[in-house]
């Protein structure tokens, strides 16, 4: 479904990203591990066209999206839950839900209708937001804000999820629920891209892990064997 | 002092507000998506003034020249983002300042030859006799003004809130990223933003110009206290500027009556600088926090 | 954040980059460099000690004071030849508009903000010179005097609650002082005769009689001294601390620099240039009338500043040409086409450059030949160009702003240094590191105390109820997963942030709150996880700018060019500092030019330049390639030799525990844990806080070395 290949990416005149390449198929979640600052971020920002790649290719359901703007990168069905969440803090938290879906719904009147199975969905997953639905997404705790992020992601349909840092700044209580979300999203067949420092925990919903060192992938396997590897260990920490 | 001069003068002068409420409006547009507003904002009224008067003059009737003139006006905003605006925010500079001036100063010199230097009537079908209200003069003149501005504005932000567009927009000045994520394009969010803006400023003119008469420096003065009138209440404070505007309005035509009519500019330039000194980010504005 | 640089790629581009250096300096010279810094290291250095580079020493100065002694000679010695009383009047208000526009290069340029009110202060300039003589009867020096006052108290005024915030708002109340300004001079007419306008005469100097050369002289004394005395300021630390707030207002208030005092103070010396030339122009006319002073003067003054070029005292000059020739450039028609079909010639030739490097049309490049395009061909179809001066100087200003940002004399000054191969003048040599950064002895006493701190945004508690002491001389690590508090609880200490409650001591007494600036003033630096550097400005300037204790000598002796030594002995300890982070080499290279694990080391020496009580590095291994993270421990390790207390944010759990004494372990904004390295790897909760599970083996204790 999404295939890397030998992408660099970079800020100002520092590249960050040295040719990484990797594959998600359709249906798995695929995680991605590494220490702080071994470009996990930089990785997830330069497939959805947050940053423009400087070489390498993007393949999204078999076509090239490399080097587009991420506005039409999310049309053509990507959805980027970005780190630190940024769920729209002074719209209500049913009005993000709404933004995600963005894309397939009319730009003026009877958008709510259209997207009433899809709410749904969402507030089905995550009871917290339907009880907060009208209420403004930052003044969330920073659980519920997660779940809005991941939320507004399942919103717009995508065929592939992009899910950076989910448990960043969450309690342990929290992250575990995250994870479990994470479960229930695999188990309803949403194709994932998982980075997350919590490499363990990580490795035990996933498919299939690569782990990332200086911009590059250095080791890529199964969780099973992954987690025999001394290398990963050392991913764990950073 | 007659308490229903007095009164009279807060009157009028507080639809005049409306105005400058009208037009800081279209400030707070373009700064919620992009942080950056039109400094030839005032030329953008003129010209959508001059453009509707050719209208009227070329014989099309007054209703219909409103759309025709609305639409001009958010064509030069959408000139205006496109060659002042764009690129500096691209390099995140403050050249947009300049440029948005130089652009206005191009405007100026353009109707100055085309239309000539001299101020010129507008003509309305809604009469400038005076009604009598509790003892005060009031005209349909100024009532159409207010109500041009409820509307206008009203249309806007109903936009805002019930439209998917709308709330995008909102997206786009909440989190510019994060929209972009969600497939909104805030290059095209910005492009209707200005767009929105030169409308506002379009409505503007044309409600003004009955009142001032339609030329080249007609809104030199109004632009002036529409900044004022967006700096104080706050270039993110929504309807705060109905409040400030209508505030300004009333200080103003005293201030007129008092000291003469030359000071009038000042009490909207003193607050200002004022609104600076004791709150930054305006009467109704939000604070910000520096980021690293 | 997830930022790095690969090892093989940084320690290759560092290689390319020393081979680059020796002839970079070339390559980067910008207007101020060539104008203003050369001059000032060139007049520093002691000719006898460096026999090497006295050829390079007298190109230098031949080519910079050269240049200037020419000018200053030919402007002063014109109306030996020519006594056309029309060429006069040009060459007088050539150096009154000179004075103008150095002021107005001041904000535009130095502090970055677009100022409109430069118009109106000469208008109060003028206006007051001109009372003074009518009213009460003032000599000229004495009224050009008050002039000057009355430009520097008005801008101070106005600068106190304008520069409070940046950009638009800034750009608007200059805008609205200056219509107040006009407003006042209309309606006040008992004072300045209002639209009427004010007629004076001028004034005997020394009982002189001022005729046209006189008074010619007269302008072009004050025009020199200005020029001198700016290009001392310029070169001094107030004129690195202007351009260090440009780049980053975040820094130079936590370098302790105070970011608002000096963008206030070069307002107000901004607007003193303005009274200044205005008295000038006020005996120049002889008569004064409010409509002279509008806004259609601040955009021609816009128009010569960002044409002639920004940051640099000869752009201001060159400006200040064009602004004075321009009413007869219009006027003759073959000039103005002329003028129009070169200017579109160039727009073209840049584009075409542009485009065969690149392949791509930008907007920069396609939008001034539009421009030009319009300009030439309405050349030919308007009856009377003087009608459309506006629309002409609109144009004009649009292409340069977006096609030629540097302006011509930063394009020239760019060209010349190429073209003859100027070189920096020398360094001194370093100083001890003693001398930069003395020996700390401590009692390990607390030095740092925090007590239940907490700071919200809206729902999300960020940090909440941390407490714990820092001792003198250790190294203090703070550690947790990503988003557990340790970046917000040191931005709160370091007054990034107010906290929501709590208190912080700094040695018994409550350190200031929420103000980057106040706890810098008390001791604490910091460097930052995102960096915060003054990118225009060379390695060795941004620690000098950060520099304490060095600087001594009073402002008037600093105009006058006597501050040298001073200078000297700041980039003789700046040198030291850089020698400490091994960045000597690269003194000279701008910061936006290093590599990324210079630029961190770089932060480093700038806060080790405030003589810090107690230093905070904010994750300063973050995306580090394994060499560089080596280097960074022991530089570390060599700051904790001079006594140093260090805050160590840090994520590489190997670094930790080399280097701290304590470890505090945040989660979730709380604190979890708090021990010597080895305990707290042991703790079964920070084992559950990294790993997310239970785990019986511990954390590792190094990373293992990528094969």
């Amino acid at each position: 479904m999404l295939i890397v290949d030998n992408l660099h990416a970079g800020y100002g005149n520092s590249e960050v990203l040295m040719g990484a390449s990797l594959q998600v198929k359709q249906g798995s979640v695929v995680a991605l591990i590494g220490a702080n600052g071994a470009g996990k971020t930089t990785t997830m920002r330069a497939i959805s066209g947050m940053i423009r790649p400087t070489r390498g290719a993007v393949m999204l359901d078999g076509q090239p999206v490399q080097g587009h703007g991420a506005a039409r990168i999310a049309r053509l069905g990507l959805a980027h839950s970005p780190e630190g969440r940024k769920v729209f803090g002074p719209l209500s938290v049913e009005d993000n839900l709404l933004l995600g879906a963005f894309n397939h719904l009319p730009r003026f009147f009877g958008f709510r209708a259209k997207a009433e199975i899809e709410l749904e969905r969402v507030y089905e997953l995550f009871p917290r937001l339907r009880e907060r639905k009208g209420q403004a997404a930052g003044t969330l705790s920073g659980g519920e804000q997660q779940m809005l992020a991941i939320g507004r992601a399942l919103m717009a349909k995508p065929k592939v999820i992009l899910l950076d840092e989910p448990s960043m700044g969450l309690a342990p209580v929290i992250v575990q629920e995250v994870f479990n979300t994470i479960r229930r999203l695999k188990e309803a067949g949403i194709t994932l891209l998982l980075v997350e420092q919590f490499a363990k925990s990580a490795l035990e919903v996933a498919d299939y892990a690569y782990v990332m060192e200086h911009g590059n992938i250095a080791v890529e396997g199964t969780p099973a064997e992954l987690n025999q590897n001394q290398r990963v260990l050392a991913a764990y920490l950073g | 002092m007659d308490t229903s001069i007095i009164l009279q003068m807060v009157v009028s002068g507080a639809f005049m507000g409306l105005v400058y409420a009208l037009i800081a409006y279209g400030f707070q547009l373009t700064f919620a998506t992009s942080k950056s507003i039109n400094f030839g904002q005032g030329e953008l009224v003129m010209l959508s003034a001059f453009f509707s008067l050719t209208l009227l003059n070329l014989g099309l009737p007054y209703w219909l020249m409103v759309p025709g003139g609305l639409l001009f006006g958010a064509a030069l905003g959408l000139v205006v983002e496109r060659a002042g605006v764009r690129l500096a925010l691209e390099q995140k500079s403050e050249g947009w300042i300049l440029l948005t001036i130089i652009l206005g100063l191009l405007g100026f010199s353009a109707a100055e030859n085309i239309w000539g230097r001299d101020d010129r009537p507008f003509p309305t079908p809604i009469s400038a006799d005076a009604l009598h209200v509790f003892g005060i003069n009031i005209t349909p003149l100024e009532i159409s003004v207010a109500i041009g501005v409820f509307l206008v504005m009203g249309a806007v932000e109903l936009f805002k809130r019930k439209t998917l567009m709308g709330k995008a927009f909102e997206a786009v000045s909440a989190d510019r990223d994060a929209a972009e994520l969600m497939g909104i394009s805030a290059t095209r969010t910005i492009m209707l933003s200005y767009g929105l803006s030169g409308m506002v400023a379009a409505m503007a003119g044309i409600l003004i110009s009955p009142i001032t008469t339609v030329g080249p420096t007609m809104a030199s003065a109004l632009i002036l206290k529409a900044f004022a009138v967006a700096v104080v209440a706050g270039l993110d404070s929504g309807f705060g500027v109905v409040l400030i505007g209508i505030f300004l309005g009333a200080l103003e035509s005293l201030t007129s009556f008092y000291l003469g009519s030359g000071w009038r500019e000042a009490p909207g330039l003193v607050l200002l600088i004022l609104a600076l000194a004791v709150r930054p980010n305006g009467v109704f504005g939000k604070s910000t926090m520096r980021k690293v | 954040m997830d930022f790095v640089i690969p090892a093989q790629a940084g320690i290759q581009r560092q290689k390319q980059f020393r081979e680059a250096d020796k002839t970079k300096f070339s390559f980067h010279l910008h207007g101020t460099y060539l104008i203003v810094w050369i001059p000032a290291y060139a007049g520093m250095t002691d000719f006898s000690k460096y026999g090497m580079g006295i050829y390079d020493m007298l190109k230098r100065f031949l080519f910079i004071r050269g240049a200037e002694i020419i000018a200053l000679l030919s402007l002063a010695s014109i109306p030996l030849f020519v006594s056309n009383s029309y060429a006069l009047g040009l060459l007088t208000l050539l150096a009154i508009y000179g004075i103008l526009l150095i002021g107005l290069d001041v904000t535009v340029g130095y502090l970055g903000q677009v100022n409109l009110a430069q118009a109106a202060f000469l208008g109060l300039g003028a206006y007051a010179a001109g009372i003074c003589v009518t009213t009460f009867g003032l000599g000229m020096l004495s009224a050009l005097g008050v002039s000057l006052l009355v430009g520097l108290l008005l801008g101070g005024l106005l600068a106190f609650p304008a520069l409070r915030l940046d950009g638009p708002q800034f750009a608007l109340a200059t805008l609205s002082f200056s219509a107040l300004a006009t407003t006042v001079l209309n309606e006040w007419e008992g004072l300045t005769g209002g639209a009427q306008g004010l007629s004076l005469d001028r004034p005997l100097l020394f009982g002189i009689l001022m005729d046209a050369k006189a008074f010619y002289w007269l302008c072009f004394i004050f025009l020199a001294l200005v020029w001198l005395l700016m290009r001392n300021l310029l070169a001094s630390q107030w004129g690195r601390a202007f351009e260090a707030l440009r780049d980053s207002a975040i820094a130079t208030d936590a370098m302790g620099v105070g970011t608002y005092r000096h963008k206030v103070a070069g307002f107000a010396l901004g607007s003193a240039l303005g009274g200044l030339a205005g008295g000038l122009y006020a005996f120049n006319f002889q008569y004064l009338q409010p409509q002279s002073f509008t806004y259609d003067l601040m955009v021609i003054l816009l128009l010569g500043v960002v044409l002639g070029g920004r940051k640099s005292l000869w752009g201001a000059f060159f400006g200040a040409c064009l602004i004075v020739l321009l009413p007869n450039l219009l006027s003759n028609r073959l000039l103005f086409e002329l003028i129009s079909a070169g200017g579109l010639l160039v727009a073209i030739a840049a584009a075409w450059r542009g485009w065969s490097s690149s392949k791509r049309l930008t907007f920069q490049a396609v939008a001034p030949i539009i421009a030009m395009g319009i300009l030439v061909v309405g050349g030919y179809l308007v009856e009377n160009t003087e009608n459309w001066r506006k629309a002409i100087f609109a144009l004009m200003l649009f292409s340069v702003v977006v096609g030629l940002p540097d302006g011509v004399m930063g394009f020239a000054a760019r060209f010349l240094s190429q073209l003859f191969r100027i070189s920096p003048s020398e360094l001194p040599p370093a100083s001890k590191l003693e001398d930069a950064l003395p020996t700390r002895q401590h009692s390990g006493n607390t030095l740092l105390e925090l007590q239940n701190l907490k700071r919200y945004f809206g729902g999300v508690k960020a940090v909440d109820g941390v407490s714990m002491k820092v001792r003198a001389g250790q190294i203090h690590g703070l550690i947790g997963p990503n988003g557990s508090g340790k970046s917000t609880a040191v931005n709160v200490i370091s007054g990034l942030y107010a906290p929501t409650s709590g208190e912080i001591l700094l040695q018994g007494k409550a350190l200031p709150q929420g103000s980057l600036f106040k706890v810098a003033r008390v001791g604490v630096a910091r460097t930052f996880q995102n960096l915060q550097l003054f990118a225009e400005l060379t390695a060795l300037e941004n620690v000098m700018v950060a520099l304490r204790e060095v600087y001594h000598t009073p402002l008037p002796l600093v105009l006058l060019g006597l501050a040298g030594k001073e200078e000297q002995r700041a980039q003789a300890d700046a040198l030291a500092l850089l020698k400490l982070v091994g960045l000597e080499a690269q003194a000279r290279s701008r910061a936006k030019d290093l590599t990324y694990g210079a630029q961190r080391f770089l932060e480093i020496a700038r806060a080790l330049a405030r003589k810090p009580a107690l230093l905070i590095l904010d994750e300063p291994a973050a995306g580090l390639a394994h060499p560089d993270v080596t280097v960074l421990v022991n530089i570390i390790k060599s700051i904790r030799e001079c006594g140093m207390t260090v805050i160590l944010i840090e994520h590489h759990m190997d670094v930790v525990s080399e280097l701290c004494d304590v470890v505090t372990v945040l989660d979730g904004g709380q604190v979890i844990a708090e021990g010597t390295p080895s305990e707290v790897k042991r703790n079964p909760k920070v084992i559950k806080a990294y790993l997310g599970v239970e785990s019986e083996a511990g954390l590792p204790d190094a990373m293992p070395q990528p094969a």
